[in-house]
């Protein structure tokens, strides 16, 4: 029996859901410092985190966080222009980010030491694969 | 800044968003698709003289309307607490995943049950100070019955506590059915794909 080869497109969507899990975490993430609107957000994450998403995505995502208590928002009006709506992290939302970040941290450290002979392309034996 | 090419794409835009949530609370409804609506604002005030293509570039990195409704459905589902979840906005939205194939009827069933149950307990609760011999908790050779019309032969029990009993029955069906219905959303992959 033929063994079927990995396809490509399965890495992707593996890839697609590991950014989709990390959103909620680079978002309360982004709002650390200050208070920002959603556009300002997605372009944080772009620069910092390498999370392209759909830019519709993030707005759903903001509003459940807002509804779940951990961010605030509210309708400022620019000076020139049209209002946008900002958010910041509340006190709730700000223990979540602490908690989550500690958890990510361990968690993607524990998976890098697993990973080092993978990435150095070597066997169980030390040997290369 | 000179949105005059803009400005009917993106209503028109705006106008499917709309119909696709339409079924949301009008406040909730409105602000989002205000904070849609400043989000494409933003992004062309950031080009001198916007045209129509740079628009449909801007709507296209923004989501289909299609799937900007999907997934505010889905977060909307999962992010309201369980006991402030309207039955009726539950059955409401559970209907419009009927279509979404065997998953989503699955799930419009479950609902539908949970929430008949529900509202039996509340009823039978209401219907005890009008029709105290025919309604509550009797027990017979025929089995189990909350109600009987006209009277029949059984031993009813607990009658001084069957409307206390019957509204915590009835707020327990309702809860409960409310947390199945996230917990299968969270769960039946397929149905998330396509709602």
């Amino acid at each position: 029996m033929l063994k079927s080869t990995p396809k490509l497109e399965s890495t992707e969507k593996w890839e697609a859901q590991i950014r989709k899990g990390c959103l909620d975490l680079a978002i309360l993430a982004s709002l650390w410092k200050t208070r920002l609107y959603g556009l300002e957000i997605l372009r944080v994450l772009e620069q910092n985190s390498r999370l392209v998403v759909a830019e519709g995505t993030v707005y759903p995502i903001l509003s459940r966080l807002k509804e779940e208590g951990l961010l605030q928002s509210e309708w400022v009006e620019a000076e020139a222009g049209h209002p946008r709506k900002y958010y910041w992290l509340t006190a709730a939302g700000r223990l979540k980010i602490v908690s989550m970040a500690h958890l990510w941290k361990g968690f993607a450290s524990s998976l890098n030491q697993l990973l080092v002979p993978v990435l150095n392309g070597k066997d169980d034996k030390g040997e290369p694969s | 800044m000179n949105l005059t090419h803009c400005i009917p794409m993106v209503d028109t835009y705006f106008a499917q968003l709309n119909a696709k949530l339409s079924d949301l609370p009008v406040e909730r409804r409105q602000d989002f698709l205000r904070e849609l609506r400043a989000h494409v604002l933003d992004r062309l005030e950031q080009v001198a003289a916007p045209t129509v293509d740079d628009c449909r570039n801007v709507l296209k990195a923004l989501g289909a309307p299609d799937e900007i409704a999907r997934q505010y459905r889905m977060e909307m589902i999962l992010r309201t607490s369980s006991w402030r979840l309207s039955p009726f906005k539950v059955l409401r939205t559970t209907l419009r995943w009927t279509v979404a194939g065997v998953q989503g009827y699955l799930v419009f069933v479950v609902a539908l049950i949970g929430y008949i149950l529900s509202a039996s307990f509340y009823i039978c609760a209401l219907l005890k100070p009008f029709f105290p011999k025919n309604v509550g908790f009797f027990v017979s050779d025929a089995g189990i019955n909350f109600a009987q019309f006209p009277v029949q032969y059984g031993q009813e029990y607990l009658p001084n506590y069957f409307i206390p009993i019957c509204i915590v029955m009835g707020y327990l069906a309702t809860f409960g059915t409310t947390l199945l219905i996230r917990f299968l959303v969270r769960h039946l992959s397929q149905l998330r794909k396509k709602i």
